[in-house]
């Protein structure tokens, strides 16, 4: 029983939460290994946090069960779970000093005066905050209050640590430096991180397991570089970002390799993986922006069409530093983006309304399951937060 | 204002400046006039000019020439203030916590403070008097009065409950479940320390409200006066300045009992927040 | 061992429910009781009988002691809302720093917490005869005879009323305006709108719940009021409550039940008319 206690995989088994009408979490099942970092990303309003206050005990399910360490913890109070929570805003206590704060937990459990300052002396100076232990939270800038809160969850000796948002509160610089922080203090502690953010950038970064979700559903949880690479769906395609997304009905399949028709005629091949669509049904895949060959035509098109092509207009160049987002406007409504590096984009200067196409190859094309979901917003969402 | 002070200002400014000036001088300056002639010499009027300066009318007060048992009403308004302060602090940030859920009958409840807010005091203090009446039990300004008060003070202190924890952050106190506290604990320990200056708000409400009451204890107090009962008294058959030496004592006090709320709420804000410079929640109580 | 939240909700807010019950809710349904009752000199005779109701409406009297008190309101409600309109607007829009502004609205708010009827008498030194006011007049030549109507007249009676109860108006309209959104008026502004046109464009509209909650405190606290006409209009004025506790001090409780019930019931449909324009429900509950 005493390795049980320590053992901090965390398993969810068809878990719904509703409030009132609306149902916040939809029969989510996913099973986080011990000692893994987890990021839940989505949009605001997509259960991601839901799913985290339910893991904490602060919410209680409509339905399933929650499992810690293989223990049901459904009704179970927050402290007798061994998980430990960073606040959005940290909720450092106001009234009490950043000793204090961090031994909180020590004072409730009874633990006396000289042996609990000791113990938070020593988690504050391992967040390297010992100078700073008589002030008061609002006299700390908001780096330091994360830490804070961290040494602040960590004194209870968590077997997972829950973190709403814990890096939204700072500025882009620290954003940078506290989350290669947070991801080297799971290493070193060797428990369970679950991370809510709505960043990509963020989540891809730090995590083992990223947990995409959508509406209450979990749309994909794989490692980043899974989710990068082979995206499940559109919406995952275009909210992880990094991906184009085109469809087409089946024209032929040979090989393990389906040809598609887009709707103005254009052409493109992707790979099944075991997958057998039915001629004539609609299929969406996926091409990552990076892998992406763009060749200037002049307005009249002397080359020929051929497979896995689009034609379109400049729209905007990005200069992002190591590459450059060229968004092409295509004869269809939908937007194609293409990242070029600097190397590349050197070569062949250029221009907003040039004439181009682009071209990509059948391996880095990734099929995407089920219907459309080309929810606008979801994709705009994903361009707005750095996608 | 430092810091801005080289921007022009509109002249709306100066215009309203000057008419927010001339609306404190109608606030204070009535008041200060009748500070000013408490001090009237022992020959005096109840107008200027002074003639001299003295004490002479607070020993008159002292002494009780000519006027009630102002001592006994002095102690009796204190004691009973001291009662309400005490029920209204608690009863209000009981009944506070209990709104911040859904119960059946809180809307009830919720109206029956209103309704009790602004009822006029003396059909207030008429119900009562009746009451006891047919009870035929005696009123008393430590029974029937109190009550009567309460019944003033108790919507006044829900009102600011709901206003100071509709401000707060909730994550406190699932911040303090996490980490251990009991519920008792979480109360303890973390809601009830940061709303202090909120419950502080309540008690100077519950105090100064009380000590100043008149409509609702005019019935209601029995057959001894308590202050403002004896001012009253005194309005209709004192006319020396010994009046006005009550009001100034009275005020005294009332300012002691502000300043000291308002320096506490001020010193526990500036402990939380010594270099915040953020401190956007005002501390007005209203 | 696990208590019902619904539990838990109803034994923290029972206190506060059982003094509201017994100290306000009893007492209000026996003066409503009693207004139907017959009386014989000192003694409360329990027939049901309408007597108590007709000869109030009956009586010439009901009507002028009414159209005194709503004079006094509409003038009071007038002159505080001026008042508390600009007071409020000078403090949110033109105080620039959140200290001056914390500590302008205290100086506003601190009478509240000291004697009302201090605050009354003290307009006396002020306005009578000899008083203050007049006396600064004669010496700077402006008249030759003391002003007679400042004191113990109508005009006294709505000085002090306004003295009184502005403040009910200020807190109120300074609440609903600092919520105002400065960038609201901004764009206003670059709308190309005027400063008058963003006042009653964008400011007023946006604080009409704080308007529509200052006027029922200023209603409810003019039309409950007795002492202020008692002692202002020095007896030459009476208004239906101020009638009616001359009654009471007569012992003849039925006939005040009676006008009591009356009164609430008038006041009532007031409130509930301004209601019905402005939702203030929300701003009382934060």
């Amino acid at each position: 029983m005493a390795s049980d206690s320590r053992n901090g995989e965390i398993e969810l088994v068809s878990v719904t939460k509703r409030f009132g009408d609306t149902v916040a979490v939809d029969s989510v099942s996913l099973r986080i290994p011990h000692g893994a970092y987890c990021c839940l990303l989505g949009p605001s309003g997509c259960g991601k946090t839901t799913i985290l206050r339910m893991i904490a005990g602060h919410e209680t399910p409509s339905q399933g069960d929650i499992r810690i360490g293989g223990e049901s913890v459904v009704g179970r109070p927050p402290v007798r779970r061994g998980t430990a929570m960073m606040f959005q805003a940290y909720a450092l206590f106001p009234h009490l000093s950043v000793l204090d704060n961090v031994a909180f937990s020590l004072k409730m459990r009874g633990v006396d005066r000289a042996a609990r300052q000791k113990q938070a002396r020593e988690l504050l100076s391992k967040v390297r905050l010992e100078q700073f232990a008589e002030r008061m939270p609002a006299q700390l800038s908001g780096g330091q209050q994360q830490r804070v809160a961290l040494a602040r969850a960590l004194i209870t000796n968590p077997r997972v640590l829950l973190l709403d948002e814990p890096l939204s509160a700072l500025d882009e610089y620290l954003r940078l430096r506290m989350r290669g922080e947070l991801r080297r203090m799971q290493k070193q502690l060797g428990i369970t991180f679950v991370h809510v953010t709505h960043t990509q950038l963020e989540a891809i970064a730090v995590a083992d397991i990223l947990v995409v979700m959508e509406q209450g559903r979990i749309e994909q949880a794989a490692s980043p570089n899974a989710i990068f690479d082979t995206p499940r769906t559109a919406y995952v395609a275009r909210f992880v970002g990094g991906q184009n997304v085109l469809s087409g009905k089946v024209e032929s399949v040979a090989d393990g390799i389906a040809t598609v028709r887009a709707s103005d005629g254009a052409r493109f091949t992707v790979p099944l993986r075991g997958a057998k669509p039915a001629p004539g049904s609609q299929l969406f895949l996926s091409i990552r922006r990076d892998r992406i060959e763009v060749a200037k035509t002049g307005s009249d098109s002397a080359v020929a069409d051929e497979v896995n092509m689009v034609r379109g207009q400049i729209h905007s160049i990005e200069y992002q530093g190591s590459y450059a987002k060229v968004t092409i406007d295509l004869a269809r409504a939908e937007e194609f983006v293409a990242n070029l590096s600097d190397i590349e984009f050197g070569r062949t200067p250029l221009e907003i309304g040039d004439h181009v196409l682009a071209r990509w190859s059948t391996a880095d094309v990734c099929l995407l399951e089920g219907a459309d979901g080309a929810d606008q917003k979801a994709y705009a969402d994903a361009e707005l937060m750095g996608g | 204002m430092r810091g801005t002070a080289n921007e022009r200002r509109p002249w709306t400014f100066y215009a309203l400046a000057a008419f927010f000036v001339l609306f404190v001088l109608f606030l204070y300056g009535p008041m200060i006039v009748i500070y000013v002639l408490s001090f009237q010499g022992p020959n005096g009027g109840l107008t200027f000019p002074l003639n001299g300066v003295s004490l002479h009318w607070f020993h008159a007060l002292i002494a009780q020439e000519r006027t009630g048992d102002i001592a006994g009403a002095f102690r009796r308004s204190i004691g009973l203030a001291a009662m309400v302060t005490i029920f209204t602090v608690v009863f209000s940030v009981m009944a506070g916590l209990a709104f911040r859920r859904r119960f059946a009958g809180a809307s009830m409840v919720f109206y029956m403070a209103i309704a009790s807010l602004i009822m006029p005091g003396l059909f207030v203090s008429l119900g009562i008097g009746l009451v006891f009446q047919s009870l035929n039990m005696q009123p008393t300004w430590y029974g029937s009065a109190l009550g009567a008060q309460l019944t003033w003070t108790l919507p006044y202190g829900l009102l600011i409950m709901f206003a100071v924890l509709g401000r707060f952050n909730r994550a406190y106190e699932e911040a303090a479940s996490d980490l251990g506290a009991s519920n008792w604990q979480r109360l303890l320990y973390v809601t009830l320390p940061i709303v202090l200056p909120g419950i502080i708000g309540v008690a100077l409400f519950g105090f100064t409200l009380s000590y100043d009451e008149f409509p609702r204890t005019v019935l209601t107090a029995g057959s001894t006066n308590t202050l403002p009962l004896e001012i009253w008294a005194m309005t209709t058959n004192v006319t020396s300045p010994a009046l006005f030496a009550v009001g100034t004592v009275t005020t005294v006090i009332s300012f002691i009992v502000i300043a000291v709320a308002l320096t506490s709420i001020a010193l526990i804000q500036r402990r939380r927040a010594r270099r915040a410079g953020k401190a956007n929640e005002s501390t007005t109580v209203s | 061992m696990k208590i019902n939240q619904q539990t838990v909700s109803w034994l923290q807010v029972a206190p506060l429910t059982l003094v509201l019950v017994v100290f306000f809710g009893v007492p209000m349904l026996l003066v409503g009781a009693v207004s139907f009752f017959d009386y014989q000199r000192w003694h409360i005779v329990p027939t049901f009988i309408l007597d108590n109701y007709v000869e109030l409406f009956q009586s010439g009297l009901t009507l002028r002691l009414y159209l005194t008190a709503i004079k006094y309101v509409v003038i009071v409600w007038a002159v505080t809302l001026a008042i508390g309109f600009t007071v409020a607007y000078f403090l949110v829009f033109h105080v620039r720093t959140l200290t001056w502004q914390i500590g302008l609205f205290l100086i506003c708010t601190v009478p509240f917490w000291t004697s009302n009827i201090i605050r009354m008498i003290s307009w006396i030194p002020f306005l009578g005869r000899h008083g203050v006011f007049n006396d600064g007049l004669m010496r700077l030549g402006i008249i030759h005879q003391p002003l007679s109507f400042l004191l113990f007249s109508d005009f006294a009676v709505i000085v002090a009323y306004v003295h009184l109860n502005t403040l009910f108006m200020i807190v109120p309209i300074f609440n609903s305006m600092a919520r105002i959104d400065r960038g609201v008026m901004e764009a206003a502004y670059d709308a190309g709108a005027s400063r008058w046109r963003v006042i009653s464009e964008v400011v007023l509209p946006l604080s009409k719940t704080g308007i529509a909650l200052g006027t029922i405190f200023v209603i409810t606290l003019v039309m409950g009021d007795f002492f202020v006409v008692k002692i202002m209009s020095g007896g030459q004025s009476a208004t239906v409550v101020s009638a009616l506790s001359t009654e009471i001090s007569s012992l003849q409780y039925p006939p005040a039940a009676a006008s009591a019930v009356v009164l609430v019931v008038i006041v009532a449909l007031m409130v509930s008319a301004i209601l019905r324009l402005v939702d203030v429900r929300r701003e009382l509950t934060g």
